[in-house]
């Protein structure tokens, strides 16, 4: 211990930062000591802390120490997920190596970097660049790319929690072991928030044969969460998206505070509630903005700035402000509706009061009644300090697929050596030969060899062993789709005069007339044209418009939350006196409790109700809307064996709804069969449309393996003859190629995380432990209301295809008379 | 996938020709001894394999069977196809319907060109097929690819858009089904290949669709 601190790589640290009156915290000052002793390892810290200068300057420090370690060219990669933080990011670490002294260069490179920019810095590498994992494997389909990456002696990867669930995951692992190939000493550090699976994290990282540490920062973040109520519970509707009666308390919180980040879930709603707030108070237009994925680039740049300089009292966001650069004025966070999860809620909360000794403060805005209950449960789960893991994923093909034409476009690959290079990486840890070969054999042959076509040349082999790709054009198109993020196809709004709004999805557009009235950025805009994947606008002083439905936004309520939601609603009745939201929708509950039934956490409530609409079913086993999709499928699949049945299915976070128009069979008796834990599996799979649901996941799988071309929003369809939906080719390849892998891996990912196997179990043990109650309901209760009008559906049936449209027929025919 | 297909047929009546509409993509014209149909889209597997998109190449082998089966079924003669026979430059799909067309020497084909039949005309002349740039006419019927004009006084049948419908029933259920597009002078076919998406829009005024399944056929 004493050695390190009197290096003079320590010491010349420890003297700049005692010059500009900081202290290092104690997490910093053990990574750079662990860094020192050539440990590869994870920092978990809060934001606000400094932990970028964790990593960050032990690099600095080592190098002080031992420059005779440290090569011409690229020394540090610095791997985040979002672009917008880099460009601070290396403002901060340029500013520090210019006081310290080094004359290191620092630069950028992401899809937003200049293409000059990018060719400078192909002659000649900075030594440090600060990148995202696709612009890294965009590296790798370069000629003679091994060149930079020879003497890397360290990777960040920051945010690795961001990263950690999603395809990202995988590129970066992939990418850290082709650098690791060709910079063998590298050492591997990832920096990450808090999530319930840290061990993992690290493992996932770091898969190889060094010595591994794990630094955790003592500093916690204060939080202070507050629940926004309405003056009486009937004015919160039971369900719906808005709570409109709610804009009159966020004004006077906008107020209070010097600037707030008002967080929805989706931008269909962030729009919505920056028409309610401004015409609520017409005063704040022009103080307030509205941040979404779907505007403008330059237009967000410019919010971002604004909201830096403390010019905005307001900013109505989604998702897309949950990461990134700290805003400084920011003192005060909204959160509208469900949050969804406590990870994400307490990411937003630490959104606000950002320097390490401020309190984040952060307001929970209820859409419905039954909201109150969940902000009561990620109280109760932060009081407990239960946060939900972020799981990797593993054995994805597509990733594997794109992975090797990028190798095959950049410098040609050997199958054997790179075989033993994705090996050892978590993804496809265990990934067997068979399978790999049969992604050699997709690329270069086109499929298995019974279709192996004789005019497919993605991939050839040449003459010296080497996979390479030779038309140029391939190589093009492969660069073009590199990346694992997939977006729906977008089209631009523009306005005639030629200003740009953003982007929305055909799939909106396609319902538009010309002239019809929309909303986007706050504006209403009317619909005047489409052209070459261009929708051209004017403005409309139209009162009425349509707002744009984005798809996504449609995150299940994580496990560890519905947990606390059920303990929560189990004493709804008898809340402690601190529990204001409980208490306040103590009227509610009562109508519930009077009506039908409040489940206790050790029993299960379902409720039959008949209707015009016909015979409904309600089941509340609160386990988020992916569960419940799959349980209402098993439920009605088991209830059609006793009868046959068509079931229309509704979801939310809450529970599932079965109608039919038939009376439903289910009663006393056969309820606990029916609910039974037995043969779970095989049910499952009988009564699911598997198909379909892989259908859907494989349109992602699609793009990334690139069976589909994204058009890119703006660009003309340069190659309209190519154009396919993921959909046909799913069902092409069903039928004639069953064994494909990439099939296997869409099925792979419903059973993993569409069905959530593991929950889904867990669920259903639980329910065979519980009392099952069955109560019939003379109309819409508290809980089944919101069901009924705010939900998701989808069609379960064992009737065959004609049979059902003959019916469905008669009784539209029916409904006419 | 090769299998026997069952073939359900419904005749309609327009202008003063009788026209049996099929669930198997096609129209059967008896009077002409002729089966109508649109966008078979050959060469476009082969057109996306060549572009390292890897498609199954029995794509167009089940297409072909299909037609044959279709010829046989109704002892057809002649092919009046709206368009979109052939889907992007030449290819060896091209060559495998070459091929599977020498067992049918008495078929006339006849071809209205669509957006995607852009090959040169010698090409054309190989198949044996007789060409129209635009239109044909037979009797009262004109037969176009895509029916941008208004219908004047000849019954317009047309392809191109690949038409499909949404049945919807009580407790809000959908299906999504191909189907013929029919109004009172004008009649849209679906797509014949199966490598095809479907389009939902409804772009005709007072128009009666005809959707079907692999065992039916019935109005919507």
């Amino acid at each position: 211990m004493s050695n390190f601190k009197e290096t003079s790589g320590y010491q010349i640290i420890q003297n700049w930062m005692e010059e500009k009156g900081n202290t290092p915290f104690s997490f910093q000052h053990q990574t750079w000591e662990r860094y020192a002793n050539n440990f590869s390892g994870m920092v978990v810290a809060p934001t606000g802390f400094g932990k970028t200068f964790s990593v960050f300057l032990a690099v600095v420090i080592d190098y002080l120490n031992y420059p005779e370690n440290y090569k011409k060219g690229l020394k540090l990669i610095w791997i985040s997920p979002l672009r917008s933080l880099a460009k601070d990011l290396a403002k901060a670490m340029t500013t520090a190596v210019e006081e310290i002294g080094l004359d290191w260069e620092i630069a950028v490179r992401n899809g937003d970097t200049p293409t000059n920019i990018r060719r400078k810095q192909e002659r000649s590498m900075p030594d440090i660049l600060l990148t995202t994992p696709e612009t890294l494997h965009l590296l790798f389909s370069q000629k003679r790319n091994s060149r930079w990456f020879k003497n890397v002696n360290c990777i960040a990867v920051d945010e690795w929690h961001e990263l950690l669930g999603s395809k990202r995951g995988v590129l970066t692992e992939l990418a850290i072991a082709r650098i690791r190939n060709l910079s063998t000493k590298t050492r591997i550090w990832g920096i990450t928030a808090t999530i319930g699976n840290l061990e993992e994290a690290k493992n996932v990282l770091i898969p190889y044969d060094v010595k591994t540490t794990m630094i955790r920062a003592k500093e916690k973040k204060n939080i202070d969460i507050i629940s926004l109520l309405p003056d009486q519970v009937e004015e919160l509707s039971w369900a719906g998206h808005l709570g409109k009666t709610m804009s009159s308390k966020i004004i006077p919180i906008i107020y209070e505070n010097t600037t707030t980040l008002i967080f929805t879930n989706t931008r269909n709603q962030s729009e919505l509630w920056y028409q309610i707030i401004i015409e609520e108070e017409p005063d704040l237009i022009g103080q307030i903005a509205i941040h979404h994925g779907s505007i403008d680039k330059k237009q967000r740049n410019f919010i971002e700035d604004a909201i830096s300089n403390g010019m905005l009292k307001a900013v109505v966001c989604t998702s897309s402000l949950d990461l990134g650069v700290d805003f400084k004025p920011v003192d005060c966070v909204i959160q509208i509706g469900s949050a969804k999860g406590i990870a994400r809620f307490m990411q937003r909360a630490g959104r606000s009061g950002h320097s390490p000794f401020e309190r984040s403060k952060i307001y929970a805005v209820p859409t419905h009644s039954l909201q109150l209950i969940e902000v009561a449960a990620v109280k109760e789960a932060v009081k407990q300090n239960e946060i939900e893991n972020r799981n990797p994923f593993v054995l994805t093909y597509d990733v594997l697929v794109q992975f090797l034409v990028t190798l095959a476009v950049g410098e040609g690959f050997k199958p054997e050596e790179t075989y033993q290079l994705i090996n050892k990486i978590h993804a496809f840890y265990y990934l067997t030969k068979e399978e790999f070969n049969w992604c050699i054999h997709f690329i270069t042959k086109g499929g298995n060899t019974l279709n192996a076509y004789e005019e497919f040349h993605k991939v050839v082999v040449d003459d010296d062993g080497f996979y390479r790709v030779k038309s140029r054009r391939i190589a093009m198109m492969h660069r073009m789709n590199i990346g694992v993020i997939v977006s729906e196809a977008m089209l631009m709004v523009k306005f005639f005069s030629g200003g740009y709004i953003g982007m929305i999805e055909e799939y909106f557009v396609s319902k538009l007339k010309k002239g019809d009235a929309f909303v986007l950025g706050g504006r209403v805009l009317e619909m005047k044209q489409i052209k070459d994947m261009k929708v051209l606008v004017k403005r409309s002083k139209k009162k009425k418009a349509i707002t744009p439905s984005w798809l996504g936004g449609r995150l299940p309520l994580t496990s560890y939350l519905t947990h606390f939601l059920r303990l929560k609603l189990s004493d709804a009745l008898t809340p402690n006196n601190r529990e204001k939201e409980l208490k306040f929708l103590h009227p509610l509950l009562n109508n519930q409790h009077i009506n039908s039934h409040i489940p206790n956490h050790d029993e299960f409530l379902v409720e039959m109700i008949e209707t015009k609409e016909g015979f409904h079913l309600f089941a509340y086993p609160f386990e988020g809307r992916l569960v419940h999709e799959i349980m209402a499928s098993l439920i009605a699949y088991r209830i059609s064996q006793i009868a046959k049945r068509t079931f229309t299915i509704a979801v939310n976070d809450y529970g599932f709804e079965l109608l039919s128009d038939q009376e439903i069979p289910l009663n006393e008796e056969n309820i606990n069969p029916i609910f039974s834990k037995e043969n779970l599996i095989q049910d499952v799979t009988a009564s699911i449309n598997a198909s379909e649901m892989a259908s859907r996941k494989f349109r992602d799988i699609a793009v990334v393996a690139g069976l589909v071309i994204q058009t890119q929003p703006g660009n003309k369809k340069t190659s309209k003859s190519l154009q396919s939906s993921s959909g046909l080719i799913f069902r092409v390849l069903e039928d004639y190629e069953p064994d494909n892998l990439l099939l296997k891996q869409a099925y792979n990912e419903v059973f993993d995380y569409e069905l959530e196997k593991v929950r889904l179990q867990a669920a259903f043990k639980r329910i065979s432990e519980s009392k099952i109650i069955l109560k019939n309901a003379q109309n819409f209760t508290p809980l089944s209301f919101p069901l009924k009008v705010d939900s998701l559906r989808g069609t379960m049936s064992n009737e065959d295809l004609s049979k059902r449209i003959e019916r469905i027929q008669k009784q539209a025919l029916k409904d006419l008379k | 996938m090769i299998y026997k297909m069952h073939i359900v047929s419904k005749k309609i009546t327009c202008k003063d020709a009788v026209l049996e509409i099929t669930n198997q993509r096609v129209i059967f014209w008896e009077a002409q001894k002729s089966l109508i149909l649109s966008d078979l889209h050959i060469g476009k597997a082969a057109h996306f394999q060549k572009s390292g998109i890897p498609i199954p190449k029995n794509v167009l082998t089940t297409d072909l069977e299909r037609l044959k089966q279709l010829i046989l079924h109704f002892k057809a003669e002649n092919l009046i196809i709206v368009g979109d026979l052939f889907h992007a430059a030449y290819n060896k799909d091209l060559d495998e319907f070459k091929a599977w067309l020498i067992q049918f020497p008495y078929i006339k084909i006849r071809l209205i060109k669509g957006n995607h039949d852009r090959l040169s005309n010698a090409i054309y002349q190989q198949f044996n097929m007789e060409v129209f740039k635009t239109e044909l006419t037979i009797n009262s019927l004109k037969f176009v690819h895509d029916a941008v004009e208004k219908p004047t006084n000849s019954f317009i049948i047309s392809g191109h858009i690949h038409p499909g419908v949404f049945i919807k029933g009580r407790g809000k259920q959908r299906i999504k089904l191909p189907c013929f597009q029919v109004t009172e002078n004008q009649l849209i076919l679906p797509a014949f290949s199966l490598f095809t998406g479907l389009n939902t829009r409804q772009s005709l005024q007072k128009c009666k669709n005809f959707a079907f399944t692999n065992d039916g056929i019935f109005e919507v």
